[in-house]
């Protein structure tokens, strides 16, 4: 076929054994950070816990809602990428670990989980039905088991795709699709009320499910850039994926950025201008004292520094431009995760120390082992595409 | 007009070919010969034709930015200026300078002013509406793609002169062009 003459297979890649190393070092960190920092501060690293079980689940999980849009809309564009986006859910059975794990954290996480402070409160005690152990655990390992169902399915049909090029399981996919999107719509949003916005169990806000959502399709735009720009630097994308792909990459990413801007302001303003005090506690607390500089941190460093660096044509075709914004825009996300989660426990300003690193550490490196072992598994390139021909000679303006 | 009452001129050989790919390899050919006066005329866009025909970028992104800009920032002086010096009156409790309420305004202008400029600029630039044009050949709203080189102006009668119709006429034949004729200007050039 036309296919297999015109275009190579460019194969699995095998990160370097340094590498691999260092993610397994990383986890180890991690682990032991952890541990250590149960003992000494058990609220400090079930924070530092939680945050980051929800800043890698959004990543798995955007990686799955990043092809599943390419799906849905016949995308030709991201055809040479898609399958770096499919790789991103190796990580999703590892979720399920993570929350288990977490499981042993909400009594200290979670207010609503003591009785003896629901009794008495009335809006805590409205909430009960709602905000128990049981239907919290439940639902939440219902939706990871929904996501890992529906990873399993289309990405696995993306993969058969590679030896039968058979193009029924596009249109298989197509049909999977918007199925996914209704599912996750709802479960991403049940899950970011129940893990981040019942931190404090009085706080309520409508929009806090699409703020979480910003951020997660913000950060896994950033991390398929970085791994597309790395897979570029091995020659695994030569004659693939070309800088007019990078370009559209990086307007998806200039895209999102103002995204979250235009949803974190929605969510502020409405709150600020409405002043009713059932809301505002979520806001004062991240206005004083040391986390009024985080507030600005992100409006400056995740909004406006790379809505700035990421307008210019030129910068959304350079490979060094868009790897330093994915980083910076990877950090920004992390620094927003720590705004969600621990102006609920430290009301004085953040803590960013040993604890918060090591724990990252070991979560990055557990999410680095997972793809990388998709990665050396299948084809970093979805070769089946039947739209992948057209999309390696692309070319626009 | 002037044109209407001088005996019409050459305007140049227009060839005209059946494909967009055919055309696309035929302008680059143009744009890297001796013609520096050329056209190429689709029924719709074909990507790539810019790089083809060796046009330069457009300001017009600059145009948007700089009104964005402008509309940012008088959207936000209307307001300061409104609620803060011309009529002060305290609304919630608020600070005057609230300045997250400003903010909806401050948005709706920047789109405002960049899509107005953007659009007026982008007017300027190509020289539209230009009533006086008309189009030469239907088909090339149909089903056919052409390319035309112009000849130069009639008035650099110099220049004129060096413009040999036949020898621009075998040189889009010879890239590819299946049927080529000279045009004269009705007023449309």
């Amino acid at each position: 076929m036309g296919h297999a003459t015109t275009i190579k297979n460019p194969g699995t890649f095998e990160v370097s054994g340094t590498i691999k190393n260092i993610l397994i070092a990383c986890v180890a960190v991690g682990v032991v950070t952890f541990a250590f920092s149960l003992n000494a501060d058990p609220t400090r690293a079930w924070a530092s816990f939680v945050m980051n079980h929800f800043y890698f689940m959004s990543l798995a999980i955007g990686g799955l809602f990043f092809a599943t849009l390419q799906w849905i809309t016949g995308a030709m564009w991201s055809a040479p990428i898609r399958r770096v986006g499919e790789s991103l859910t190796a990580y999703l059975p590892v979720v399920f670990v993570t929350f288990a794990i977490l499981y042993f954290g909400v009594p200290k996480l979670y207010l609503w989980s003591h009785m003896e402070h629901v009794k008495g409160d009335l809006v805590l005690e409205g909430k009960s039905g709602y905000l128990s152990l049981g239907f919290f655990v439940i639902r939440n390992v219902v939706a990871i088991a929904l996501w890992i169902f529906f990873a399993l399915k289309m990405v696995g049909n993306s993969i058969a795709q590679d030896a039968s090029r058979d193009y029924r399981l596009t249109e298989k996919n197509r049909f999977w699709s918007p199925v996914f999107l209704i599912v996750f719509s709802l479960t991403f949003t049940m899950a970011s009320f129940d893990q981040l916005m019942s931190l404090d169990p009085h706080w309520f806000s409508t929009i806090f499910g699409v703020y979480t959502f910003a951020g997660m399709f913000y950060s896994t735009l950033a991390t398929i850039c970085l791994l597309t720009l790395l897979l570029k630097s091995h020659g695994k994308l030569d004659g693939l994926v070309n800088e007019n792909h990078l370009h559209d990459l990086g307007k998806y990413m200039f895209a999102f950025t103002v995204f979250w801007a235009y949803i974190g302001f929605s969510q502020f303003m409405l709150i600020w201008y409405a002043n009713l005090p059932e809301e505002t506690g979520y806001f004062i607390r991240r206005m004083e004292d040391g986390w009024m500089g985080v507030s600005t941190f992100l409006l400056v460093g995740k909004f406006l520094v790379p809505f700035f660096i990421l307008m210019p044509r030129e910068a959304k075709r350079n490979e060094k431009v868009l790897r330093n914004v994915g980083i910076f825009m990877l950090i920004a996300q992390w620094v927003d995760m720590l705004w969600m989660v621990q102006p609920e426990f430290f009301k004085d300003g953040p803590r960013i120390g040993l604890t918060e690193i090591g724990v990252t550490l070991g979560f990055l490196g557990v999410f680095g082992l997972m793809v990388f072992r998709f990665l050396a598994k299948y084809n970093v390139v979805a070769i089946g595409d039947p739209r992948l021909e057209e999309s390696v000679s692309h070319h626009h303006q | 007009m002037d044109n209407q009452t001088k005996a019409p001129h050459l305007a140049g050989v227009i060839g005209f070919f059946s494909d967009p790919h055919q055309l696309l390899h035929a302008t680059e050919k143009v744009r890297d010969s001796s013609y520096k006066h050329f056209d190429a005329f689709t029924p719709y866009p074909v990507h790539g034709m810019d790089a083809a025909q060796g046009l330069k970028r457009s300001p017009l992104p600059f145009v948007t930015f700089a009104a964005g800009l402008t509309g940012c920032t008088l959207g936000f002086l209307l307001q300061y200026w409104t609620s803060v010096v011309d009529w002060p009156i305290i609304v919630g409790g608020k600070p005057m300078n609230s300045w997250p309420a400003f903010v909806p305004v401050m948005f709706e202008c920047t789109i405002l002013f960049a899509g107005l400029a953007t659009v007026g600029a982008m007017f300027l630039l190509n020289g539209l509406p230009n009533h006086k044009r008309k189009s030469f050949d239907p088909r090339i709203t149909r089903d056919q793609f052409a390319l035309l080189i112009e000849a130069p102006v009639a008035l650099e009668a110099d220049r004129a002169e060096q413009f040999n119709e036949s020898k621009a006429a075998e040189f889009l034949k010879s890239i590819g062009a299946k049927e080529v004729k000279s045009v004269y200007s009705e007023g449309w050039f």
